[in-house]
């Protein structure tokens, strides 16, 4: 069992993190959130420095630190900030953080997706409700927080809980990834060029060899696969005949593709890091292997992404479909629904109001917030 | 090694290989920020902080998704942060038209207020 990091070191830093995450939580007295979220902070980095310290040539880039710290911090302020609005702009910082590790994971479409979706969506949705389900001021503390903003519930046994969970993780993750080896057979990502020919020849056709001259002729285009493309390619000893079925290009119905493979060719012997034949009107073939393909001819995320999304999961795209067109009713069913107080709530809100009228009467003529003939109307009528 | 570069982005030919430890910094971040926003959606009583920290569990488990998928350089993964959007998506509209229902009821956002509908 391998945890990467010493066990002292691992559970001392969820223990210290633990503490810091509840010494940063709102509570009665003065909660001390920097102090809280320093001793957390030391946590993480005491876990990040004892990783590298034993694995100096595989830790991560720098702005993976950068960005984890602005996302960890960013999130203690959601849970920990008093006021709602500031917590969910905290939410926004550390989305925006989140997008900055997709970046580092070469998830760049995701992490447009994630701030327009995300910061630029759902966030904008919950500032709105915030301020839709705000309670009047009330007469002892006009514009104070609430006071289930300010208290938290039960910090402590929460706090003991989530770390205990967070060592388990920890340490299930450590000694899962430890096993783990990145397997370079699986670096199928620019299959799909094979049924993508335009693309192919547009970046084929703008691209320049190193004398000036272009790349392809003029009537030179991909070649669909085919035995005579297996003779070319076996002649040029980038593959073994032999080997042909096995990694011809196919479209997703099987049937042969363009003749390009952007995997080097596995299990040959022939040191060819992928290629693609070109045929001209004429029908002469020739092989332009991957060393000589122009810089910007690969798949992007985007179209990888899209290619995922369309040729394996279909149905879980119509699932999706489903679940927001059911969300989008029901939130217009629950938008459409009038709803009573009840009466404990009316009550309080009735003697609210009027203790707020009082103090309105006291300060003479200078703060009318609210004059009882509309206290009482708003006590007794429903709420919409 | 690489900490001083900028990792090459999806947009370049082939990322280089990823190694398990370099994968586990960003499952660690994943499970602390699924922690936090566990405890969070424990002790605040804010009922839209409450939810506001569900999405940030689902932001936790984006986060481990998109690790792996860039670990074993395919796009399932990525392709499963799209449905987890939409997911959340959908539960922050059905959740907050919950949540002014439950206010206009009690006018406050106080969870604890809600405790008779404990079974």
């Amino acid at each position: 069992m391998d945890l990467l990091v010493s066990p002292i070191l691992l559970y001392g830093a969820c223990a210290l993190g633990g503490l810091g995450v509840a010494f940063a939580l709102p509570r009665k007295r003065v909660s001390p959130f920097i102090l809280g979220a320093l001793v957390a902070a030391i946590a993480l980095g005491a876990l990040f420095i004892g990783l590298g310290v034993r694995y100096p040539d595989q830790i991560p880039n720098i702005h993976f630190y950068v960005f984890a710290f602005i996302s960890l911090g960013g999130a203690l302020r959601v849970i920990t900030h008093a006021r709602p609005v500031y917590a969910a702009l905290y939410f926004v910082l550390t989305i925006l953080a989140s997008c900055g590790l997709y970046l580092l994971l070469s998830a760049e479409f995701l992490a447009f997706a994630l701030v327009i979706v995300y910061a630029g969506a759902i966030l904008i949705t919950y500032l709105f409700v915030i301020m839709l389900a705000t309670e009047g001021p009330t007469s002892d503390a006009v514009g104070a927080l609430n006071e289930y903003d300010r208290v938290s519930r039960e910090p402590v046994i929460a706090t003991i809980a989530g770390f205990v969970l967070l060592g388990g993780l920890t340490t299930a993750l450590a000694v899962g990834s430890s096993g783990l080896t990145p397997n370079t057979a699986a670096m199928v990502r620019e299959q799909p060029l094979a049924v993508m020919p335009k693309k192919v020849e547009k970046a084929l056709r703008e691209a320049k060899t190193p004398d000036g001259k272009p790349l392809i002729q003029p009537g030179e285009r991909l070649a669909l696969a085919s035995d005579k493309v297996r003779d070319v390619l076996a002649a040029a000893n980038v593959i073994k005949a032999d080997q042909w079925p096995l990694i011809m290009p196919r479209n997703h119905q099987g049937e042969p593709a363009y003749a390009i493979n952007a995997q080097p060719t596995l299990a040959t012997g022939v040191s060819a890091d992928g290629w693609l034949v070109l045929t001209d009107d004429k029908g002469t073939m020739r092989v332009l292997p991957r060393s000589q393909w122009p810089s910007d001819l690969y798949l992007s995320n985007t179209e990888g992404v899209a290619f995922d999304l369309i040729d394996a999961h279909p149905g879980a795209i119509e699932i999706a479909g489903v679940i927001l067109l059911m969300a989008m009713i029901g939130a217009t069913i629950l938008g459409r629904k009038k709803v009573d107080m009840d009466e404990a709530a009316r009550a309080e809100a009735a003697a609210k109001l009027r203790q707020f009228s009082d103090l309105g009467q006291h300060l003479g003529d200078q703060a009318p917030f609210v004059s009882p003939a509309e206290a009482q109307g708003a006590a007794a009528g429903s709420t919409r | 090694m690489n900490y001083l570069t900028i990792l090459t982005l999806a947009q370049g030919p082939t990322p280089e290989l990823m190694s398990g430890v370099t994968l586990y910094h960003y499952l660690a971040v994943s499970a602390a920020m699924f922690v936090i926003g566990l405890i969070g959606f424990m002790t605040r009583r804010n009922l839209i902080i409450m939810f506001l920290c569900t999405e940030l569990m689902f932001q936790a488990a984006g986060i481990a998704l998109i690790a792996f998928s860039r670990f074993h350089l395919n796009h399932s993964g990525e392709s499963f942060v799209i449905f987890v959007l939409t997911v959340a998506a959908a539960e922050a509209a059905l959740a907050l038209g919950l949540v002014i229902l439950l206010f206009r009821r009690k006018e406050t956002l106080d969870g604890t207020r809600w405790t008779e509908l404990q079974g």
